[in-house]
């Protein structure tokens, strides 16, 4: 079974907490010193049973903040 | 400085004129002058609005070096001055950057995901108020329609339900005047006197005479609210300190305009390009009852799923993107591939331009809702980019589908006049549909829609 993880992109990322909604285990949302809170990851490598909610999450973020990176076995 | 020997030049826009430069001619056709600059430099292109130098940037690599360097080195507040005097001093790009950072999040609040989940059964329920007396069919001009109610979903949603119920026309009245006083003139100067500009400052002042009144009476009456209002009256700056009533203002009226511009004009495009391609609307109705049959009230998560609408939204930000001249000031020398952006100029990106690069929009021209968005997130930017994008893109996307679900539920549209007679306007710095743009409604015939109760 693959596994993989996730990057989040500081840049783009506003804390919209669409990824924290979709996959609560993987993503929180915090506040820090920028304007807007930002997603943190939780997990990694994902486990195997979070790996389509993980994608969801990138696929929805309104910022396009998340990649899912494969990792080799 | 940077020596800019070891540089490439950057290439210079013709037809500069002296002392103004190319200022008369982005004033008067900014949409057609930024695709001129661009089909003759390229990827950068300078020019001059009446002294200060401008270089315009084309093309996904350079939006990710725009959007990804600190505002220390491309400041929007230098760029955005002319906003000041709408907002307000103190507030936004009139406040420091420590002040701006906690407004920004104080903002933030009423964009939180717990927030918008509500915000689709709102909206539904003010477009059954929109449409009632309508009757079986009939002609509205659809910009000054879709103006009218996207004042008052994204007040009801943003702002809360006492808020929009104030909103009287003298506030919208009011509201106007201040959109009128952002032209692009005020690029370069928005104190200078002229008469748009004294009804701005007049009908701010009047503004926070009306919200200050309004806070007045809240605090009066005791009573706690679950709105923004509420929030900025709450608010503590880092240092302890509350919003003055001058900053609420600035605040109501910022959330306003953030929450306001792109959804109308984006629901007039989407509205302009359904009826303009009516091959799609066998499959776009049956979309969206089948939403319908399969949710009550629409909620955030079943609006993600309706793929050709969304195809229209996108592709009417792509081809007829609001903002059209994203800014910065270039306050530290900014390299850009081997090129010198010397600091004391601007930098510039136009939607309009780059939505229309073949390389990553094959056919750019076409209008397609089934087109794939491109992978580089730095291609398409109706709502800008990096930190600053607008941090409000989930609400507007979520309320331009939201008042569709409920529109395409119910009616069909048609244009009154030849598709080309539709043409884009730039009046105001944000782009729109000419005057009149007018629609013809006729109520679905199918039967469908009145089988199903509006939430």
């Amino acid at each position: 079974m693959s596994q993989c993880r996730v990057e989040i992109d500081k840049d783009l990322c506003q804390g919209h907490g669409v990824c924290e909604s979709e996959a609560p285990r993987i993503f929180k949302v915090t506040e820090g010193d920028s304007a807007y809170p930002q997603a943190q990851i939780l997990i990694e490598p994902i486990p195997e049973n979070q790996k389509a909610l993980a994608k969801k999450a990138a696929r929805y973020c309104p910022n396009g903040a998340i990649t899912v990176v494969e990792l080799d076995e | 400085m940077t020596s800019s020997a070891a540089f490439k030049p950057i290439p210079m826009v013709s037809g500069g004129r002296a002392g103004t430069g190319h200022f008369e001619e982005f004033v008067t056709t900014p949409i057609e002058f930024l695709h001129r600059a661009y089909a003759e430099c390229g990827e950068l292109a300078e020019f001059d609005m009446g002294g200060l130098h401008t270089v315009l940037m084309v093309g996904p690599d350079a939006h990710e070096a725009f959007f990804r360097a600190p505002d220390e080195q491309l400041n929007a507040a230098a760029a955005y001055q002319m906003m000041v005097p709408v907002f307000g001093e103190g507030v936004q790009y009139g406040a420091e950057p420590g002040i701006e950072r906690q407004q920004l999040r104080i903002q933030y609040q009423g964009l939180k995901h717990d927030r918008m989940i509500n915000y689709a059964g709102v909206v539904a329920r003010e477009v059954e108020d929109f449409i009632q007396g309508w009757g079986d069919e009939g002609v509205l001009d659809f910009y000054q329609a879709f103006t009218d109610l996207t004042l008052k979903t994204s007040t009801h949603c943003l702002l809360g339900s006492e808020f929009r119920y104030r909103l009287t026309d003298e506030f919208a009245d009011l509201y106007r005047d201040l959109e009128k006083g952002i032209d692009p003139s005020a690029l370069l100067d928005p104190t200078q006197q002229k008469e748009s500009f004294q009804k701005r400052d007049q009908a701010r002042a009047r503004l926070e005479e009306l919200i200050t009144e309004a806070v007045r009476s809240r605090r009066e009456g005791g009573v706690e609210h679950n709105d923004m209002l509420q929030i900025y009256m709450d608010a503590t700056y880092e240092d302890g300190s509350k919003l003055t009533d001058h900053e609420i203002t600035g605040m109501v009226i910022w959330f306003m305009f953030a929450g306001h511009h792109t959804s109308s004009n984006t629901s007039a495009w989407t509205l302009l390009e359904i009826a303009r391609h009516p091959q799609y609307l066998a499959e776009l109705t049956a979309e969206v009852d089948r939403l319908h049959a399969q949710e009550g009230e629409l909620s955030l998560k079943a609006l993600r799923e309706i793929p050709l609408l969304e195809g229209f939204i996108r592709e009417a930000l792509r081809l007829h993107p609001p903002l059209n001249a994203i800014s910065r000031r270039v306050l530290k020398d900014f390299i850009y591939k081997e090129h010198l952006i010397e600091a004391g100029k601007n930098v510039m990106l136009c939607p309009h331009v780059s939505h229309q690069l073949p390389e990553y929009f094959p056919d750019p021209a076409r209008f397609d809702p089934k087109r794939p968005q491109p992978e580089n997130v730095f291609a398409a930017i109706p709502f800008g980019g990096g930190k600053r994008k607008c941090v409000g893109n989930a609400f507007a996307l979520l309320q331009v589908k939201a008042i569709f679900c409920a529109l395409l539920s119910r009616y069909q549209f048609e244009l009154c006049a030849e598709p080309e007679s539709y043409r884009e306007v730039m009046p105001a710095l944000i782009l729109r549909p000419s005057d009149p743009c007018l629609l013809r409604y006729r109520r679905r015939g199918d039967g469908k829609p009145d089988e199903r109760k509006m939430p």
